[in-house]
């Protein structure tokens, strides 16, 4: 290819001002009014809105609702609708997973229509910075985004404070919140038998006391005398001493039971899905901007987010450790807020993951995903034909 | 390289920053396909200059490298004296363009699609949304949604987008597509209007006659090389044209003018004699012709001189163009 050569510029060869001012249309950074504008052209799409604040405000909502409504109907039979297990469930399960799913379309969208749409052309031709044009959709789409997360989010945590439940069910039994490592001693003391019959035990090699439990329906664990040994049944004062015992092993797990989640982790939780929608929103914005297209970034996203992820996420490949490490979901996994379950739907916490990787290292890979996928759709951007 | 050799009309003369838009051996290929082939065009400023040819011809590809939506592979370019690319931020904020067809955001107004081009223009671009939805006869549909528009307003917005940005050059792709015989008398009268107002107009079309009723000057291109360019007056004259004759005996003048040495090429019809003259015969012959036929007792009634038109002299250039290659 032949080497254009160009005109040299210099202030004699340019014509006289024409009394415009200079509006610096050729600075990369985007004006406020191409921010207002892009967000106006997203938020007017109404199928994308549409999906988007289903997902994020729909869904909690009517799961919320129906059991607000069943419990209220039914006391005994429906458990409140709020409380520490449903936020966990609400948040790692459906919010974290699904909206970082809309916001990947939004991003999607945001990256092809002016391309699609023909509407590009019209851009460039303004004589604006390209990269401008680019740079301005990640604070208009983020703008429509994260709100729309905030605010589905909000309301998860609202009714999971105000509609949790006033005692906690902990294997079977229900037990005080929040006490402390003696007062559930206290309690379980005062409830030796429900503790002995229900709670975990790791006996850890001793022969337990004969406690007569039966088989419990509850699930708990059912003490009995080995075959061909003969034990005296526990003494009430023994029972006690057990059920001190077994408050005693299992306070750490009981600890990490809320009737509702807390303030600082409701913040932590909510800046860390937030962090999801934006990852999602980027990426997608920079993948559809290299393709040039809507349809096959989403599928690819999709398939990053439930299926990949997830393999990855549960299995280690030797060979293939390091782009394990590097994939963003795994990474979002490592930063996890403390006390939420395995975001990937196995249910373990975020230091149960197979593949170990370091705080640092998971900031990093993230960060990574956000810089390269801007960078990847800007250059794209700003060499492609309009 | 084709020579140019504009009148020396006090608009057209003058230094090289009077042209609106002036190229050197622009180039631009797409694979082994040479769309734009070292193109050298000059189009003065304050005028409405025709950009013709076939379909194929490289029209849209060198309006695309003009307005950097694709780059060239070799040559130089400049926008109202200003040297491109390295000052498509100056040049193009004095420019407006439609290429190919006007597509908008569909789900917005057309008010709206205004305003997101406005946005990445000057401030005062937002102020003159109204305007030029006003100007090209769209405000009263201007907060209906683009699906619902017509090829025709589509392209009477693509017009006002044109338009916010106050240009003082605008380069319109096929601007009379779609458009009724009403819609096209306005865009005819507004193109009119804007140069006028000074401003230049590059018009791209494949409507010849309206290129021949809107346009001072044109350049004709094929094969991605400009074979002419000038004003339409100074290439018509150099093409060929017709006398129609009436007289008392069509055949017996045209037996005589066929031994005459001046290449005419006679038919008689029923409306009476057409003589066909070779391109570059002077209008002297007119007078030599209607001396010989009176010479030789033939009554004339009528002689005209019947000038060829844009459309003709189009297939004229363009089809031996053909020939030759």
């Amino acid at each position: 290819m032949t080497t254009i050569s160009l005109v040299e510029p210099s202030a004699p060869d340019l014509p006289p001002p024409d009394g415009r001012a200079p509006d610096h249309r050729g600075s990369w950074l985007p004006t406020g009014g191409m921010i207002a504008t892009r967000f106006m052209e997203l938020r007017k799409r109404r199928g994308l809105m549409i999906a988007l604040i289903a997902v994020n405000i729909g869904i909690p909502v009517v799961f919320l609702t129906v059991r607000l409504v069943s419990h209220a109907v039914d006391p005994t039979s429906y458990r409140p609708a709020g409380g520490y297990d449903i936020f966990t469930t609400l948040v790692a399960g459906i919010m974290y997973v699904f909206g970082f799913i809309v916001a990947a379309t939004v991003g999607c969208t945001a990256g092809s229509v002016d391309l699609t749409e023909g509407m590009f052309r019209h851009l460039v031709i303004t004589g604006r910075s390209r990269l401008a044009l680019y740079l301005a959709r990640i604070p208009a789409g983020l703008a429509i985004v994260l709100p729309i997360v905030a605010i589905g989010f909000t309301i998860v945590c609202t009714v999971c404070v105000l509609a949790a439940p006033t005692q906690l069910n902990y294997d079977g039994v229900t037990v005080p919140a929040g006490l402390s490592r003696a007062g559930l001693e206290q309690w379980a003391g005062d409830h030796a038998g429900e503790v002995d019959c229900n709670f975990n035990f790791n006996f850890q090699g001793q022969s337990p006391p004969n406690i007569p439990c039966g088989n419990t329906p509850g699930g708990g664990i059912v003490k009995a005398v080995p075959q061909g040994e003969t034990q005296a049944v526990a003494s009430p004062a023994q029972v006690r001493a057990e059920a001190i015992t077994i408050a005693d092993q299992d306070y750490a797990d009981y600890h990490s039971h809320f009737l509702s989640p807390s303030l600082p982790l409701m913040i932590d939780t909510g800046l860390w899905i937030c962090l999801e929608a934006t990852i999602g929103f980027v990426v997608g914005l920079g993948l559809a901007s290299l393709m040039g297209q809507r349809t096959v970034p989403v599928i690819l996203l999709v398939i990053l987010e439930l299926i990949l992820t997830p393999i990855f996420s549960r299995t280690v490949i030797a060979h293939l450790l390091n782009v394990q490490r590097g994939i963003v979901g795994l990474a979002m996994a490592h930063i996890e807020p403390g006390g939420l379950p395995h975001p990937l739907g196995d249910g373990a916490g975020p230091h149960d993951l197979l593949v170990p990787e370091s705080r640092t290292v998971a900031v990093i890979v993230i960060l990574g995903w956000l810089v390269v996928w801007t960078a990847l759709g800007a250059w794209r951007m700003t060499r492609r034909d309009a | 390289m084709s020579t140019i050799e504009f009148p020396s009309t006090p608009t057209w003369t003058g230094a090289e920053q009077d042209w609106a838009v002036e190229t050197h051996g622009l180039t631009k290929s797409f694979g082994g396909n040479v769309a734009v082939n070292g193109v050298d065009l000059l189009v003065p400023r304050g005028c409405a200059f025709g950009y013709l040819g076939p379909n194929g011809a490289g029209k849209t590809t060198l309006i695309r490298v003009l307005l950097g939506l694709t780059h060239a592979d070799a040559g130089t370019m400049s926008l109202l004296g200003y040297p491109v690319p390295h000052h498509w931020d100056l040049a193009l904020a004095r420019v407006g363009a439609i290429v190919d067809e006007p597509r908008f955001h569909d789900h917005l107004t057309g008010r709206q699609n205004l305003q997101v081009l406005a946005a990445a223009r000057e401030p005062a671009a937002r102020d003159r949304v109204g305007p030029s939805l006003e100007r090209v006869g769209m405000l009263h549909r201007a907060d209906d949604r683009v699906a619902k528009y017509s090829m025709g307003m589509r392209q009477r917005l693509g017009v006002a987008a044109c338009l916010i940005g106050d240009p003082q050059l605008l380069i319109l792709d096929e601007p009379m597509n779609g458009l009724d015989p009403a819609g096209m008398q306005d865009m005819r009268d507004m193109i009119l209007g804007l140069v006028a107002e000074g401003r230049t107009v590059v018009l791209s079309s494949h409507l010849l006659d309206e290129v021949e009723r809107t346009c001072d000057a044109v350049a004709i291109v094929d094969r991605g090389r400009v074979i002419r360019q000038g004003t339409i007056s100074q290439l018509l004259a150099g093409s060929a044209f017709t006398v129609e004759v009436e007289c008392s005996d069509p055949e017996g003048a045209a037996q005589r003018l066929a031994s005459l040495p001046i290449g005419a090429s006679c038919t008689v019809e029923s409306s009476g004699l057409s003589i066909a003259l070779p391109t570059g015969t002077g209008r002297d012959v007119v007078a030599e012709i209607n001396r010989v036929l009176v010479d030789s007792g033939i009554s004339v009634y009528r002689l005209q001189h019947v000038q060829a038109s844009l459309e003709s002299w189009f297939l004229e250039v363009t089809s031996r163009l053909g020939e030759t290659s």
